[in-house]
């Protein structure tokens, strides 16, 4: 059980940062690819003894949210275990993030992980003019009972949370980097900056379970232990087109290997 | 090399048992496999020394039932449980978030 542990620990982390990626544009430019009421569905397989095991189910969805000043557009992602290792090691966890939906300027971003009995909730609230974000850490003690942990922090004007990364590097105009270039991207992850940096590699044709897709394959490497191995084993394949869907993804972490692929996508704004 | 053989089995039986609960599907066979062959082995050994094969009835007891729930959680849906408590605590929590948001005035 230690090992399914370590397999597990932080699992949606590991998904989700390395979904982050590529090229030059300017920061929180126009959003025209990500709309309201989108659906993405994947499966998340690790890789033990040389065969895939199909471990969690990912989801990205879109939905616009109205306050009585403003209209949002909340970014939800979330991992859940297949019911079969439920029994034995349950995650359940959301990150999402409240939006602009013009540019994509992140306001609030929640995370809450619930992996195997352990828990935690980090929430960042954004100050773009200031380059501030105040952020609130909430875990649970042993008894039960919950502890809040306050801080202020500084950050980059580049700095984003992981969930707007994700859609923002969607948002890219991609088809104008030339292949073999690369950019660096700073995201804030447990209140601290990790930087990113997304090579293209080149543009392929893959089989998803959506039909055939001509793909920009990208490689991905982190500057933290979250992501290890060279710059090629880790890579995300976005769809080249006006979605830029990720359909499927290779990934290798301190204890294996695994790779996300797409179930089902629906919604999409093109 | 009787027991060598018997103690190989008893291993490769017991992790295969193990991995066939846990829902690793087809990865479970690798070490039933392996006990079947080092069973049949042992069990070759045993007949041609004459000794009780008692254990060797066991261990290709164990590899079936193996077997089976091998193969019964490699063909088991993938499928996501329903949670209503979550379901429940996902909607207060989004309420909440919409106060929060409130004060928020967007810049375009």
């Amino acid at each position: 059980m230690i090992y399914l542990s370590l397999i597990n620990k932080n699992f949606m982390n590991r998904l989700l940062l390395f979904f982050v990626l590529l090229t030059s544009v300017t920061l929180h430019g126009q959003n025209n690819t990500i709309a309201a009421g989108e659906k993405l569905t994947f499966t998340a397989s690790y890789n033990m003894s040389g065969l895939m095991t199909d471990l969690v189910q990912v989801t990205m969805e879109t939905k616009e949210v109205k306050t009585s000043k403003a209209t949002l557009l909340r970014l939800r992602c979330k991992a859940q275990t297949y019911n079969k290792w439920d029994n034995f090691f349950k995650i359940n966890d959301i990150y999402e993030t409240y939006v602009n939906p013009k540019n994509l300027t992140p306001y609030l971003h929640k995370r809450e992980i619930n992996e195997g009995g352990y828990y935690k909730k980090m929430q960042y609230n954004f100050n773009r003019g200031l380059n501030s974000a105040k952020s609130v850490k909430t875990k649970k003690r042993k008894d039960g009972t919950f502890w809040d942990e306050k801080k202020d922090l500084t950050i980059g004007s580049k700095t984003n949370d992981i969930v707007t990364t994700i859609y923002y590097i969607r948002n890219l105009d991609i088809h104008k980097a030339p292949v073999g270039s690369s950019d660096n991207f700073t995201i804030l992850f447990d209140n601290e900056e990790t930087s990113m940096k997304i090579t293209l590699l080149s543009k392929e044709t893959i089989s998803t379970k959506i039909g055939k897709k001509e793909c920009y394959k990208l490689a991905i490497s982190l500057n933290n232990d979250v992501l290890s191995g060279s710059t090629n084993d880790n890579l995300l394949w976005l769809t080249a087109d006006d979605n830029k869907i990720p359909v499927y993804a290779k990934f290798k972490v301190p204890v294996g290997n695994g790779e996300l692929k797409i179930q089902s996508a629906t919604g999409l704004k093109h | 090399m009787r027991i060598l053989f018997t103690t190989l089995s008893i291993i490769f039986a017991i992790v295969g048992i193990i991995l066939s609960i846990l829902p690793f599907g087809y990865i479970a066979l690798i070490p039933i496999v392996a006990a079947l062959v080092f069973t049949l082995i042992a069990s070759k050994l045993l007949v041609k020394e004459g000794k009780n094969t008692g254990i060797i009835k066991i261990l290709f007891a164990v590899i079936i039932i193996s077997t089976g729930l091998s193969i019964y959680n490699a063909l088991k849906p993938n499928e996501i449980e329903i949670d209503q408590d979550a379901i429940e605590k996902q909607k207060q929590s989004d309420e909440e978030t919409l106060e929060e948001l409130e004060d928020i005035e967007i810049e375009d």
